[in-house]
């Protein structure tokens, strides 16, 4: 029996009628008297420079009520495109109108004039020195190349001296480096541990692969949308529809220079984010703009077709990977080259390059990654950043090892796994975890250890990881006089925190859930609160709600022990009330009555404060077996088992936990899969859900959850970020088993029917 | 969307006339028509819905024996309809492969086969019935077989005003069967689909029929490997060779959803599968 009455227990979420009622106000449900329709003007090239933009036949159409360019951005912080495009659907204009219809007409008016540039969309291309460059700081031509250049100049900076032969010692040595020379770069990461080329040469086994990820969208259901208000007083009203509301808070002020409490976000209940909703300039900056500039309110709402053009989606990568091992089935030595298409702006998860390490004990690793330009939108979160294509290649090749070597590939990976206190390559030393755990819990679950596998059917394994941030929060709670509890606090919920958050306060107050209720406030109101992203929310929410909800007991305590006449220290809160400890006859009072005595009392009513920033977390296992079958002719696919254990610290809301693996694990499936934003030569071709393809419940048997509970010390109740765990492994999970089925590897992603011919046409299928 | 005026006329007439102008569209579940509305990439002046004209819609089993499936059919009634599945497996089939059930309950038969998409997945099954497509117009009535009712992407041979009233399926085959080749189970368009249509005499193959979607700019049979079969039994040699014979009939394009080499070989797969399945159930 657990300890606990209310945390560890499935309860119903406390939005859960609203969201079954369609009483939720998501962002488009929100209309404040007098509002304009905006609508931004989208760049129809992929690469070009802009000669002229022209507002006034779209001026002139009835309805229209304001139209802005970079030219009315005070600020001049861009949020505009102004004299060059980079990519399909970058935004060089709004229009406010007094209805949506009247908005499209008049942004298909404005002309704009282009001079076409050469695009490059292939990442491998990109860093070609014959590629056209698409950013002024792209002019990073790689690591050696770059210090030889940084020398150059410094000695060409010398007047005093004659370098010239230096100097062409050096210009000679540029060309020496033909292939690390790469072209539009825009951020890169590099880490090393041990020595990796002793390493392979100790191997008995290595084996060298490249892995292709295409960018995929996180296809929340509910586009963006903000609706902004400026008043005559200067002060703006945001209603964002955001996984992080002071984010979005900063960020306008930042990039509008508004003072930051001159704007007040109100967010809305969400369609979803995994990441892809933080977003700043995205709608909210032009909706601000429009209605300072009409005096109304201004709804901005992205289409889907906008999503997928000017969203954030996540970068697609190609991995060039190198492992060794021995025969007796130890890694020895580990190397990654990775180059991350981060469209046209700088690369986000390349970091997440360093995943392929894994949680296995790697002597020697090398991890190098780049962050190139293309001519695509620019990326941002998507559920574990990076971690999935940084997995997909290491977790593939591990299986490719464990061929080679003839091992079972789960007994590969527990024999190479760390444990608490192995050094973590190029990391810290690993705190108590649950990998062995996790992996021989699903194993186990799945059946892997008796598997039998009929004609073209095929098992795959894979485990990722993937630690939960953490960040500022702020929580009140307050007792009222008829016993129940109500928390006040400004953090976003998308995956049942909220419940979670009442969970604990009512397991700290010792009341039923449902005596408990949450209020979420806006900017203006709330104390601050971290963005839901980055698995967070339990860890900084439940340990913030821990801590007020404690705070509100030590004074429910203190007035108990003014109005009971006793020693605090012989007085517990048990079952909504605060008892005498062996008192005989009992004796009690209830929180009902402490509330109600409270508000006569010096120190005043029950009001509970938490406060919380930062504390190490601890990093947790997804570990997933699928068993598929694949038909030979077709290519195509069927998934006929997927179960997916994960290690969650400790579950608070049970149904809450599997829902986030199931639902992790069905967009790692789709990664794997189907999903794949496609580009051609002028930006992406498949801008809606025709052809990007999500999966329905058709394609998936249901995904078997088996929760693992190895307490993270700092975690309330020992939990762990549980959202973005799931999605690490699968992909590397579905390849595993595809390939276990035909006996070829897929190495590019999504594994569509034509590829399985292809590759086994390749095979001598 | 664009602005434009509603009209539900009452009789084929009065919409066929109203029809006849210029910038004009017909309504029916309209699933293709207002994605095309709302996409701006069909801009009619006047909508003429065709839902308030009785006798277009529902399957009829004529004195014949034959049937005759309405335009205004929904495509869930053609997909659960039990004369629909007993004579005409493979038109039943195709008509299940349509979207969502929420969207085959809007959607007709008759605007899957007027929006003349290649794709289009009650065309193969039609095909193999050899439907007939009995058109009305301020004019009068015609008739045109289903194999000459398109002449390219989104063409027809219909004129301004005609409407497709039925499609009578004059020819039961004893067995037949729809494959439709995609990557997601359902709420996926065909990659191509391929429809087989037989009827045995003692094993031996009397008529056989092959339709292919999706492979070429219009939906097309496959003659040559209709030949092939025809006055023989189903061999595994006679199989491979009309594979071969149909793949070689089509023209498909390279596109975002898979190369013209993968749709050529799928229509070789996929006729061996279709027949083979068509013969067992025959
Ligand atoms: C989510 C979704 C999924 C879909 N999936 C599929 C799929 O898997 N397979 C597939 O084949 N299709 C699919 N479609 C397309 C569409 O549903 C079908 O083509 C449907 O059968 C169209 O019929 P409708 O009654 O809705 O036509 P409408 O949209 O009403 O009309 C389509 C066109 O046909 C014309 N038209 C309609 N009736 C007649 C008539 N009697 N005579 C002359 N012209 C006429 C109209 O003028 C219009 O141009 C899908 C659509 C959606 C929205």
């Amino acid at each position: 029996m657990s300890e606990y009455t209310v945390v560890g227990q499935t309860v119903a979420r406390v939005d859960a009628v609203e969201k079954v009622t369609g009483a939720a106000q998501y962002g488009a449900d929100v209309h404040p008297a007098g509002m304009l329709y905006g609508k931004i003007v989208r760049s129809k090239q992929a690469h070009a420079n802009i000669l002229s933009i022209d507002t006034s036949e779209a001026e002139k159409l009835p309805g229209v009520r304001a139209i802005i360019t970079q030219d009315d951005v005070p600020s001049g912080r861009r949020v505009f495109a102004t004299d060059k495009v980079l990519y399909l659907g970058e935004p060089l204009a709004a229009v406010a109108a007094t209805d949506p219809d009247i908005a499209e007409e008049a942004a298909e008016l404005i002309k704009i004039e282009y001079e076409v540039l050469p695009v490059v969309q292939d990442v491998m291309e990109a860093i070609k020195a014959s590629a056209p460059r698409l950013q002024s700081d792209a002019a990073k031509d790689g690591p050696n190349r770059r210090e030889i250049s940084a020398q150059i100049r410094k000695l060409s900076r010398d007047k005093e001296n004659d370098h010239s032969d230096e100097i062409s010692k050096l210009e000679a040595a540029l060309e020496e480096y033909p292939d690390e020379v790469y072209y539009n770069i825009s951020a890169e990461s590099h880490s090393e541990a041990g020595d990796v080329e002793k390493g392979f040469a100790e191997s008995d086994v290595v084996v060298e692969d490249t892995y292709v990820i295409p960018r995929v969208h996180q296809t929340y259901m509910e586009p963006h949308v903000s609706v902004a208000s400026a008043d005559s007083s200067g002060k703006v009203t945001v209603w964002a529809s955001t996984q992080g509301p002071f984010a979005i808070r900063s960020g306008i002020a930042g990039t509008l220079g508004i003072p930051l409490t001159q704007i007040n976000v109100i967010g809305t209940t969400m369609g979803g984010g995994f990441g892809g909703r933080f977003g700043v300039i995205i709608t909210h900056v032009p909706a601000v703009l429009l209605s300072q500039k009409t005096g109304r309110p201004v709804r901005v709402q992205m289409t889907r077709e906008e999503e997928f053009i000017d969203g954030r989606p996540a970068p697609g990568c190609v991995i060039k990977i190198k492992t060794g091992a021995t025969n007796d089935g130890q890694i020895l030595a580990r190397e990654a080259l990775a180059f991350w298409d981060s469209g046209s702006v700088s690369g986000a998860s390349i970091g997440s390059t360093i995943r392929v390490r894994g949680v296995y004990k790697i002597p020697n690793l090398k991890v190098d990654a780049y962050g190139v330009h293309t001519n695509k939108s620019g990326t941002a979160a998507y559920r574990a950043p990076g971690a999935p294509q940084a997995i997909f290649a290491g977790e593939s090749q591990l299986d490719e090892i464990a061929d080679r070597i003839g091992m079972d590939p789960v007994k590969f990976r527990l024999m190479n796994m760390r444990e608490e206190g192995d050094p973590v390559p190029a990391g810290a030393n690993e705190p108590k975890v649950g990998y062995k755990e996790t992996l021989e819990a699903v194993a186990d679950a799945a059946g892997w250890w008796d598997r039998e596998a009929g004609e073209n059917q095929g098992w795959g394994v894979a485990v990722g990881d993937w630690t939960n941030g953490c960040g500022p929060g702020g929580v009140y709670v307050s007792v009222h006089e008829d016993g129940s509890a109500r928390i006040f606090h400004g953090s976003m919920d998308i995956t049942g925190t909220d419940t979670m958050i009442s969970q604990i306060t009512a397991e700290i107050l010792t009341i039923p859930y449902e005596s408990v209720t949450i209020r979420r406030g806006d900017t203006d109101s709330a104390p601050y609160s971290t963005g839901s992203g980055g698995s967070v929310v339990t860890f900084t929410m439940g340990n913030t709600a821990k801590l007020a909800a404690e705070d509100a007991h030590r004074r429910i305590l203190e007035l108990a022990s003014e109005r009971l006449n006793m020693n605090v220290d012989n007085l517990e809160l048990k079952d909504g009330a605060v008892h005498v400890i062996s008192a005989d006859p009992p004796k009690s009072i209830s929180l009902g009555e402490l509330a109600a005595y409270s508000l006569s009392t010096t120190g005043g009513p029950i009001v509970g404060k938490g406060s919380f920033a930062r504390q190490a977390s601890t990093p947790a296992l997804a570990a997933q077996i699928a068993k598929v079958e694949v038909d030979p002719d077709t290519g195509r696919t069927r998934v006929l088992k997927l179960v997916a254990s994960q290690d969650v610290g400790y579950a608070i809301n049970p149904m809450a936990v599997e829902g986030q693996i199931e639902g992790g694990t069905v967009q790692g499936y789709a990664w794997a899969m189907m999903e794949e934003m496609q580009y051609g030569e002028n930006g992406n071709i498949n801008p809606g859900f025709v052809d990007y393809r999500v999966p329905t419940s058709a394609d998936l048997p249901t995904v078997e959850s088996v929760i693992v509970e190895v307490p993270a010390p700092n975690g309330p109740y020992g939990a762990k970020g549980v959202g973005e765990p799931p999605i690490t492994p699968t992909l590397a999970t579905m390849a595993n088993a595809v390939k276990d089925a035909i006996g070829v590897r897929i190495t590019e992603l999504p594994i569509k029917p034509e590829k399985v011919v292809e590759a086994l046409k390749s095979n001598g299928h | 969307m664009k602005g434009f005026e509603f009209f539900e006329p009452t009789t084929l007439a009065e919409a066929s006339q109203l029809f006849a102008q210029e910038h004009t569209q017909l309504l029916a579940g309209g699933t293709d028509l207002v994605i095309g509305m709302k996409a701006l990439t069909e801009a009619p002046q006047s909508v003429i819905s065709l839902q308030k004209i009785p006798g277009l819609a529902g399957v009829i089993t004529e004195a014949d024996g034959s049937i005759s499936v309405g335009a205004m059919t929904k495509v869930r009634e053609v997909e659960l309809s039990a004369d629909v599945q007993k004579h005409h497996a493979a038109l039943a089939e195709g008509a299940a492969e349509i979207g969502s059930i929420q969207i085959r309950n809007l959607a007709t038969i008759g605007g899957n086969i007027a929006h003349a998409s290649p794709a289009a997945d009650t065309v193969a099954g039609l095909l193999v019935a050899d439907a007939q497509v009995d058109i009305a117009s301020a004019d009068g009535e015609r008739s045109v077989p289903i194999d000459e009712l398109f002449t390219g992407p989104g063409q027809t041979v219909l004129t301004p005003g005609e409407i497709i009233t039925r499609f009578r399926l004059p020819s039961p085959s004893s067995g037949s069967h729809y494959i439709k080749h995609k990557i997601r189970e359902v709420m996926d368009l065909a990659f191509i689909g391929v429809a087989a249509a037989v009827n045995l005499d003692n094993g031996t193959i009397t008529d056989a029929r092959i339709g292919l979607a999706a492979v070429a700019p219009t939906p097309i049979r496959a003659t040559e490997a209709e030949n092939l079969l025809r006055g023989n039994e189903l061999t595994e040699e006679l199989l491979e060779q009309a594979g071969e014979a149909a793949a070689a009939a089509s023209s498909p394009i390279s596109d975002l959803r898979c190369s013209a080499e993968h749709r050529r070989e799928m229509v070789d797969v996929l006729t061996r599968r279709t027949l083979q399945e068509a013969v067992a159930r025959a």
